[in-house]
């Protein structure tokens, strides 16, 4: 039965066929390192997407806040933004300064550090940002270092780093008032950890600064 | 034509097989660091509400049943407590291991039904197994279950009105009671049992049961050495405690969690020169069976107590004993090498000495590690070449890199001793890495010996472990613990990565002799590339990496197999001589704790593998699960519960939540922690607000992007070697041979 369906087949193929499937698997190889090219393009576009989005977003957002500064309501950097920025924090030491924005959605992070929580009554602030942009800089705060916090009404506050830890990101707690550890008011920049990998993985870097009493 | 019109046939579907497959692939991994970015972040507040969220389970606890959290951040207990605890320990020592029983009696003393928690530690090398609570004439028994678990039923006991009891712990050698819904006046017992190996070294045991937890300090804390702030701020709430104000324990009397200890002691042999270095004691009995009670009956609970005793005559060299638990054998060996007399001169060698001289070594513990390290100088020679290192929240090395030790350099060092105060935070790491780096590193270069002066008071273990297991090189780490309250499980695992040894050092005249007997050591001859493997039978032994020994001390395996059968060897060098020894492992002795005693070995090592990042936090967690659960051992993951079937709260009274004061260890100045702080007057902690901690879920914050662009980056490269390549080749394919003709075209 089988030789029977067999032999037809056989019979029918065309010399062309042959070639045809010849030229097929010469050409594999080309294609498929065309689609590698193809593919790896895309990859580095969209990996260097990341950096350069939350660059460019930086420049914007200071407009955004200069302007927010100025008129003393929140501007938002483009018009389709859900978010508007809410501070500017700098570490002088470092050099560094990022504006916050509100809302800690993770869109926002992609622009810039987001307040988890800031709530001005209490004292207490939490600001969280990728670790391999906008919170690079936070690997290399010192104790003692000096943090400031401009707000978009104007005020500036200076914070001082107290301490670090690291803790599970399910099993982070922060005092409801800041008043509860006999500070006026308490800022935590948190981050993933370790700095060193590439991988999401369950540990975060806290660091608390505490206000420097005026 | 006819290729183009075959095109999307067989093959044609098999390109498109193949583009589809990588451009998945691409888009697979493209995506998969922004997934995890977003994932997190859906299981954390809420987008736009700033406002501090609150965790699910205090909300609803606060709403419900009428119940009130009494947050546990006071520092100082200034009031006696509404529970009293009383604690009755009996340890049955049986030739190597002790079965130590705990009994807490949380006595009620208020009107209100209360709930109570204490932290209280127990020997860092102890297994708690059994959870029994006392309701009445009625006894209910814990049961195992995986932390989660156990801490739902607790809670859910709790607003039944249901008594409960639960056991956690929080590092391997702190534990944490927790009773619910006990009633005005009534008194609940909570038993745990627990199994733990007895220290042996050169004929000398000893048995330490830590009786308190010291106030710790967490590392990078706010201020210098604020013990303050310690509790109050994220992440180490769990180890901390209220400490009781000494006016408050004066007024308590000495009803303020006291202990009784009885020991009954069955080494297996005569056991002589028995002592308590820190506790009077009574002796009765005579002969192998000893029964050693507190002379003055209950004493506070704030100091480490440790009973010693000897062997008379030669102490057995071996001990070897097994057991079987679900259709596996566990087996224990203990190996003593001989003592080895060295003839002549010791070969020289290089001491890094690391001080602590930080707040929480205030008071007696400062003047003994001085006395120490002092003492440690006077015995080196001037073949020898030693540095000191100091630390608080900062670090002073005396000298730039290892000196010798000329009269001039030990004068230097004698001074720089004697003006340590302590003062500030505890900063051990930056320490422990300048201590680790070797700038002499060459083949043949003499023993490099780390000794490490310290209580141990922080909680930054994780950082610590990875450094010394990351940068030891040739050096060998000795841990000397100071104090009377030492964090043993931090400087044993030290020392253990350092493949040196953890020594506690009490307080005063003792610290000379305990330093004196460290310093002998050292410098005895040691057992050097020991490795053990077995003849005619197939055992996992731990540790797997065999440390090196020093004059009379034991090495202890633990092995588990299918079928214990086969000859043990235990090879090695001493003093520059082959030395081995058999062991026939059919030989062994029953003993019901060998199984327990190699699961909390083995947890020991699964945390090491953590800490080192040779296994994932989630691969470390589902195997101390599984190891608790199967073992019945409290762990990391794995809680003791045990709850009264019958509610005994009537519905409607309020449940008030109390934290146990501790102790302030024996030694440790109150004020000096304490007091500067208040005197201060910016830091003056509200004792009695009820005070809350907002918990809140932390977002990834890893974008990944990194890893994206190596990978598309590779890609890019691959594809582009490989496009090149192919048209190199055909160009030299028509180069060699341009006399072909060229198909027309059809």
């Amino acid at each position: 039965m089988e030789a029977a369906l067999a032999l037809p087949r056989e019979q029918s193929a065309p010399k062309g066929r042959a070639t045809k499937k010849g030229a097929f698997w010469r050409a594999l190889p080309r294609l498929v390192f065309l689609t590698a090219v193809l593919c790896g393009g895309v990859l580095v576009t969209k990996a260097l997407y990341i950096p350069v989005k939350a660059e460019v977003a930086q420049v914007l957002l200071a407009r955004a806040f200069d302007q927010s500064l100025a008129g003393g309501a929140p501007v938002k950097p483009w018009s389709w933004a859900d978010t508007a920025p809410l501070a500017r924090i700098s570490a002088p030491r470092l050099g560094q300064s990022e504006i916050v924005l509100s809302g800690g959605s993770g869109e926002a992070m992609a622009f810039g550090p987001t307040a988890l929580v800031d709530d001005q009554a209490s004292g207490i602030t939490v600001l969280a940002a990728h670790r391999d942009t906008h919170f690079e800089f936070v690997q290399d705060l010192l104790i003692g270092d000096d943090i400031w916090m401009e707000r978009i009404d104007g005020s500036t506050a200076n914070y001082r780093t107290a301490r670090v830890d690291i803790v599970r990101w399910d099993e982070f707690a922060h005092p409801s008032y800041a008043s509860d550890t006999g500070s006026e008011g308490l800022i935590a920049l948190t981050t993933c950890y370790p700095f060193d990998t590439h991988e999401p993985g369950p540990l975060r870097y806290v660091v608390w600064a505490e206000l420097v009493a005026e | 034509m006819r290729r183009i019109a075959g095109f999307p046939d067989r093959d044609g579907l098999a390109v498109m097989l193949i583009l589809g497959v990588v451009a998945l692939f691409a888009v697979a991994i493209s995506t998969m660091s922004a997934r995890a970015t977003a994932n997190p972040m859906a299981r954390g507040p809420a987008p736009g509400s700033p406002d501090a969220p609150l965790a699910p389970s205090y909300a609803s606890a606060q709403t419900e049943g009428g119940l009130m959290l009494r947050a546990s951040e006071g520092e100082v207990a200034a009031n006696i407590p509404a529970v009293r605890l009383g604690t009755d320990i009996v340890a049955d020592v049986s030739g190597q291991t002790a079965r130590v029983t705990v009994t807490q009696a949380f006595r009620n003393t208020s009107d209100q039904w209360m709930e109570a928690t204490y932290l209280y530690p127990l020997p860092d090398n102890g297994a708690v197994d059994t959870l029994k609570m006392v309701v009445g004439s009625r006894i209910f028994e814990g049961v195992i279950k995986p932390k989660e678990i156990a801490q739902e039923m607790y809670e859910e006991a709790k607003e039944n009105g249901q008594k409960a009891a639960l056991v956690q712990q929080h590092r391997p050698n702190m534990f944490r009671n927790s009773i619910a819904n006990v009633g005005p006046g009534e008194t609940v017992l909570v038993q745990i049992e627990f199994q733990a190996p007895i220290t042996q070294v050169a004929g000398d045991y000893s048995l330490r049961m830590p009786l308190v937890v010291g106030p710790r300090y967490i590392a990078g804390g706010a201020n210098t050495g604020s013990l303050l702030n310690a509790a109050v701020l994220a992440g180490a709430s769990d180890l901390t405690a209220p400490t009781a104000d000494p006016d408050m324990v004066a007024r308590a009397g000495g009803g303020l969690n006291p202990v009784s200890i009885t020991v009954n002691l069955d080494p297996g042999f005569t056991a002589e020169a028995i002592s308590s270095p820190y506790h009077a004691v009574n002796v009765d009995g005579s002969g192998a069976t000893r029964t050693i009670t507190l002379a003055d009956g209950a004493v506070p609970a704030n100091r480490d107590f440790e009973l010693r005793w000897s062997a008379a005559g030669d102490a057995p060299s071996l001990g070897l004993f097994r057991q079987s638990h679900s259709e596996l054998d566990y087996v224990m060996a203990t190996i003593t090498p001989p003592s080895v007399q060295r003839v002549g001169e010791a070969p020289s060698r290089e001491m890094v000495f690391v001080i602590d001289n930080s707040g929480s070594m205030a008071g007696e513990s400062m003047p003994a590690a001085r006395r120490s390290l002092l003492y440690a100088l006077e015995t080196l020679r001037p073949q020898d070449r030693f540095n000191i290192i100091r630390f608080d929240d900062t670090m002073t090395e005396l000298f730039a890199s290892s000196v010798a030790a000329s009269d001039r350099n030990i004068a230097r060092a004698k001074t720089f001793t004697h003006g340590l105060e302590a003062e500030g935070g505890t900063e051990m790491l930056p320490a422990l890495a300048a201590a680790l780096e070797d700038n002499h590193s060459r083949s043949g270069d003499p023993l490099r010996q780390i000794i490490f002066l310290t209580d141990g008071s922080l909680s930054n273990e994780a950082a610590m472990m990875e450094e010394i297991s990351q940068n030891r090189g040739r050096s060998r780490v000795f841990m000397v613990g100071i104090g009377s309250a030492p964090n043993t499980f931090l400087m044993r695992r030290m020392a253990e990565a350092g493949r040196g040894t953890f020594t506690h050092i009490g307080m005063g005249e003792e610290s000379e002799a305990q330093m004196q007997r460290l310093l002998n050591r050292l410098a005895q001859p040691v057992a050097t590339n020991l490795t053990a493997s077995v003849e005619g039978g197939n055992i996992d032994f731990t540790p797997r990496d065999l440390p090196d020994l020093y004059a009379g001390e034991p090495l202890v395996l633990l092995g588990r197999t299918r079928h214990l059968q086969g000859t043990l060897t235990v090879s090695g060098m001493i003093d520059g001589e082959r030395w081995s020894r058999n062991v026939e492992l059919g030989d062994a002795a029953q003993s019901d704790v060998v199984a327990k005693l190699w699961a909390n070995r083995r947890i020991a090592e699964v945390e090491a593998e953590r800490w080192s990042g040779q296994m994932s936090h989630d691969l470390a967690d589902t195997a101390i699960e599984e190891l608790g659960m199967d073992f019945h051992l409290v762990t990391s993951r794995t809680n003791l519960i045990a709850v009264d079937d019958t509610p005994s709260r009537p519905d409607g009274a309020m449940l008030t939540r109390e934290e146990l004061p501790l102790l302030l260890p024996a030694g440790w100045d109150f004020d000096h922690l304490f007091g500067a702080h208040s005197a201060q007057g910016s830091r003056d902690l509200p004792l009695e607000s009820e005070k809350q901690r907002q918990r809140l879920e932390l977002p990834n914050t890893s974008t990944g992007y990194m890893l994206t662009l190596m990978f598309g980056l590779l890609l890019l490269l691959l594809g582009m070697a490989g496009l090149g390549r192919e048209r190199l080749s055909a160009r030299i394919r028509s180069l060699l041979s341009p006399g072909l003709p060229l198909r027309a075209p059809a």
